[in-house]
């Protein structure tokens, strides 16, 4: 996906429930109306949990 | 965004408190919403010995790591379920938290000290793994904090596990389990004294705490746990939280606060009797424990498996006997969910 892009909009683009994940951006947590750059490695790290 | 504190540059939202936090001050926020559910919840005394259950994940990481900056005197323990590579895996960041910072983890390995593992138990239970697990780990939880003499069993159950479980214990009126679902139980016999300090936090808010605090925990989800219906519930709840921001919080609190007391026995415990295990004497049903039982059916299983493969009869096991078993284990005195598996 190409950038500049905030990380709301990303999050959005992929359909994914912010609750549910982190983004990171070169190993730092960023929030929501962060932007993004093409040359930012970012991680989508997912938080829930299942066991029972 | 700016930090709700300091006005410095934010690196997370949490929108049920319409705040932003930049690093120092999430942390202190996490802090503080442990510390009040400690406190309203009667969790754990100054001086109490706490003896914590980790998996290696974010939440049973980050509740240890919680409780000892809040001056606690808190153990780890870790239980091996044989969940194959998973389960080393998740031992080795458990035993790294640990050795990191000079604390101390007692561990048990299910294979090794009680002859079977997790698929072998849901195989002989006719059950989905999730309830073997869960009832291996209470079993083993229970016994740990019993012979260790610790005060207090802690779990890291955080808001999105409990929202789950009250919304599946809701859709099906259990009355019973809605009984048995508070933040905190208090000892008895057979039982250790339980909390779970974490759930005034969101599991989005604990991984959080993990990565800004450099907490390395298993990111992987437990192989077995793909697909189960807690899973779906927090879909559910997280859908609901996105338009309705505070959602599951309400939900929770509000259940606890209005209509929790409805459900409980003046005690907080259930009112059934329960004899001794003829094995290895914990609390039980019938002549032996819940899982004393499903030891003997996973052993029989192990036992079976050569000769089935070349025979054509049917599991042995009886469907309504390991049920009852499970029944049985969910009697005890403790909600059905221990938090992550291993």
């Amino acid at each position: 996906m190409p950038g500049p892009v905030l990380v709301s909009v990303l999050v959005e683009r992929l359909d994914i429930n912010r609750e549910s994940v982190l983004v990171v951006r070169n190993g730092m947590l960023v929030p929501g109306d962060e932007r993004l750059e093409d040359t930012d490695e970012v991680e989508i790290r997912p938080v829930i949990s299942g066991g029972s | 965004m700016k930090c709700r504190v300091c006005r410095g540059p934010a690196v997370i939202d949490v929108r049920r408190h319409n705040a932003n936090f930049c690093g120092d001050h999430f942390v202190r926020h996490c802090q503080e919403q442990v510390r009040r559910a400690i406190d309203d919840f009667d969790m754990i005394n100054p001086g109490d010995r706490v003896l914590v259950a980790v998996s290696g994940g974010k939440d049973s990481l980050a509740v240890w790591d919680l409780l000892l900056g809040l001056g606690f005197e808190a153990d780890g323990l870790y239980i091996g379920l044989g969940i194959g590579d998973y389960s080393d895996t998740s031992g080795s960041y458990a035993r790294r938290f640990a050795e990191s910072r000079g604390l101390k983890l007692l561990e048990v390995d299910l294979p090794t000290d009680h002859g079977f593992d997790i698929p072998t138990g849901a195989k002989a239970a006719k059950r989905v793994p999730c309830s073997a697990c869960g009832l291996s780990k209470r079993y083993l939880f229970d016994r740990a904090a019993l012979e260790g003499n610790y005060d207090v069993l802690v779990t890291g159950h955080n808001l999105d596990d409990e929202a789950a479980v009250l919304f599946g214990n809701t859709l099906r009126w259990d009355v019973d389990y809605l009984g048995r679902q508070y933040p905190v139980l208090p000892s008895r016999s057979g039982f250790p004294k339980k909390a779970k300090p974490l759930v005034r936090l969101t599991e989005r808010e604990s991984a959080a705490y993990c990565l800004i605090t450099g907490i390395d925990y298993l990111v992987d989800e437990c192989p077995m746990a793909a697909g189960n219906r807690h899973l779906g519930y927090k879909e559910l709840l997280n859908d609901l939280e996105v338009r309705s921001p505070g959602a599951k919080a309400d939900f929770y609190f509000s259940y606890l606060r209005n209509a929790a007391s409805y459900f409980r026995s003046p005690e907080g415990a259930p009112t059934a009797e329960l004899g001794e295990c003829g094995r290895c004497g914990a609390p039980a049903q019938g002549e032996l424990c819940a899982f004393c039982r499903l030891q003997e059916r996973a052993a029989a299983v192990a036992v079976d498996a050569p000769r089935r493969r070349t025979a054509t009869t049917t599991d042995s096991v009886s469907a309504e006997t390991t049920t009852s078993d499970i029944a049985a284990s969910h009697e005890q005195h403790h909600d059905s969910y221990t938090g992550g598996s291993q």
